[in-house]
């Protein structure tokens, strides 16, 4: 076969391994921009819901307020919080509630007046369920969470 | 036996294959196509049987195997694009150089696998993280007194007199550090910031006023800054000088989100371009032959006129490997591959060139996004991607003649050997940082 017919197959093969090349790193940003937005959109869900008490003589009463519990629910004074408390007693990043590989864990961040959880200061990172009262200042989180 | 042993294990191998993996492999798999196809090519033309000019693919295979391998076990969740695209860009030159200048061919190949070891290396190396974070100051005078040395023993590889004096030699072996200084600034930049990072954060939470950075926060970094610059004009370097430039003024707005930052850099810019035009020959050249350089297309433009050539004779699909004439450029193997790449492959193959260097780029500010809450980690990827960004672009347009010629190299495509080592560890870095904090 003549040199040039050969050169030339060899360019247009290149050119069209080249444009494959293309073609399938797009694919791949692509398929990477489906999975983080499908993660974004997993993370804005909530998964259930934080309902506040607040503690009047010594009883625990429905202030009506509802918060949904996203997989990272920070509280605290700061409005840069998912939850924000006016409340004197609260640090202004007080706690964080995250969830890792299934479960639901709350932190105090190192706020000045402590977390509690079921009335028990809590000094690490615990594991949180159903039914839980978490306790900031004076007000109390019931820990609702989707089954 | 053996054998089935070996094919058990690979099956499984695939198995347990991640998707980062079979990514990677599929698109190392494409890229060696496109570059075993045009080295074939290339082979062809020159009608050799000669196998030792197959060196330098067969080494490129052997680097894109080994690293993807080494990889594949040690970094599990990298970002899939980074390694390919570098492989791709490098292996592109390779076949490239082979067609400009094939002397150069197997040492160049030689460094590949130098760099793609170094990258492993770098990706690999445990705390490092912290080391560059920790001991900045140390790094920072390492890099100058490298720099210094450059002055006093600096040489040039040509041996010319006249010619810049970047490198330093020992025994054959040529280094530029400036190279080198490229990444210890970036990473001295970074960690300074980040350490700088809630002060100016806090300071544009307080007051929404545009205020100007406090001397405590501007004032080493404005002298470092110098002392790079004045070195690098002393040694005549203005392409790395525009470089170190431009980063520092863009981490320091990624830092501190002050849009007059941009503004009075570029205005920056701009003067010190007017100074240097009456103060330096060659920066009057420069520009001299940027704005017009048809009148003496035969003489001090001839280089640039012959890219621009390169550029029209190219066309749309290009020449064809090693059926062009780009030799007609002056060093065409060093600073002015795109150029040949634009004849031999043109506008196709530089539009596909362009669109893997920013994807590498956009991959290594992802890789920064990644790191919100470390300052240090984020800085860092947004200052190598800066790195890899601002000098494609510059060299890429000084061929074209759209901003005045700066000598510096293509990342991954240009002959060098400290280029090329350098941008391979610029990518085992940000290869490191797209896996998150291991300590």
């Amino acid at each position: 076969m003549d040199l040039a017919i050969i050169l030339f197959g060899l360019r247009v093969l290149s050119a069209l391994i080249l444009l494959l090349l293309v073609l399938v790193l797009i694919w791949v940003i692509w398929r990477d921009y489906r999975a983080t937005m499908s993660q974004i959109t997993a993370s804005r869900r909530a998964h259930g819901s934080l309902i506040v008490m607040q503690e009047i003589e010594g009883a625990y009463v429905l202030t009506g307020d509802i918060y949904p519990l996203l997989p990272l629910t920070s509280i605290g004074r700061s409005p840069t919080n998912t939850i924000r408390i006016e409340d004197t007693f609260a640090s202004s990043e007080h706690a964080l509630i995250t969830r890792r590989n299934g479960q639901w864990w709350l932190e105090d961040r190192r706020s000045r007046n402590g977390t509690t959880l079921n009335g028990i200061a809590i000094t690490k990172p615990v594991v949180i369920t159903n039914g839980d009262m978490i306790g900031i200042g004076h007000i109390r989180y019931r820990v609702n969470l989707e089954t | 036996m053996d054998e089935s042993a070996t094919d058990l294990a690979l099956k499984t191998d695939e198995l347990e294959l991640s998707r980062e993996s079979q990514t990677e492999r599929l698109l190392l798999l494409i890229g060696g196509g496109f570059i075993a196809i045009n080295f074939s090519a290339l082979m062809l033309l020159r009608s050799s049987n000669n196998l030792i000019e197959w060196l330098p693919l067969l080494i490129w295979i052997g680097c894109a195997i080994g690293g993807h391998l080494l990889l594949h076990r040690y970094l599990a969740n990298r970002d899939p694009l980074i390694f390919p695209l570098v492989m791709f860009l490098s292996g592109w030159g390779l076949v490239i150089i082979d067609r400009l200048a094939p002397r150069f061919a197997d040492r160049q190949a030689i460094w590949l696998i130098v760099s793609v070891i170094m990258m492993f290396l770098t990706a690999e190396f445990p705390y490092l993280m912290r080391w560059l974070k920790r001991y900045r100051y140390t790094l920072l005078i390492g890099g100058l007194i490298l720099l210094i040395s450059t002055i006093l023993f600096g040489t040039n590889p040509t041996g010319q007199e006249t010619a810049p004096q970047l490198w330093l030699g020992f025994g054959g072996l040529f280094f530029q550090p400036s190279e080198a200084l490229k990444v210890i600034l970036v990473a001295f930049l970074a960690s300074y910031l980040a350490e700088q990072y809630p002060l100016l954060r806090a300071e544009h939470l307080r007051d929404h006023r545009h205020l100007p950075l406090s001397p405590r926060i501007i004032g080493p970094m404005i002298l470092m800054w110098l002392l790079a610059v004045i070195i690098a004009v002393w040694q005549r370097d203005l392409g790395t000088a525009v470089v170190f430039f431009m980063v520092f003024i863009i981490l320091l707005y990624v830092a501190s989100g002050y849009l007059w930052i941009l503004v009075s850099g570029g205005f920056l810019t701009v003067l010190a371009a007017f100074a240097a035009y009456y103060l330096f020959s060659v920066v009057r050249l420069r520009i001299d032959i940027w704005i017009n350089p048809w009148i003496e297309a035969e003489g001090r433009a001839y280089q640039i006129v012959q890219s621009l050539m390169a550029f029209a004779a190219g066309g749309i699909f290009g020449q064809g490997v090693g059926q062009g004439n780009p030799t007609f450029i002056p060093v065409v193997h060093s600073d002015f591959v795109f150029a040949a790449l634009a004849e031999e492959w043109g506008l196709f193959g530089i539009i596909a060139m362009i669109f893997c260097f920013m994807l590498l780029i956009v991959r290594g500010f992802r890789v920064s996004a990644l790191h919100q809450d470390r300052p240090f980690y984020a800085l860092f990827a947004i200052g190598l991607s800066a790195l890899l960004a601002i000098q494609s672009l510059l060299i890429m347009g000084g061929v074209l003649k759209l901003v005045p010629l700066t000598g510096v190299t293509l990342p991954y495509i240009s002959y060098g050997g400290s280029s090329l080592l350098i941008s391979f560890i610029i990518a085992g870095l940000l290869l490191r940082l797209s896996c998150g904090e291991r300590s």
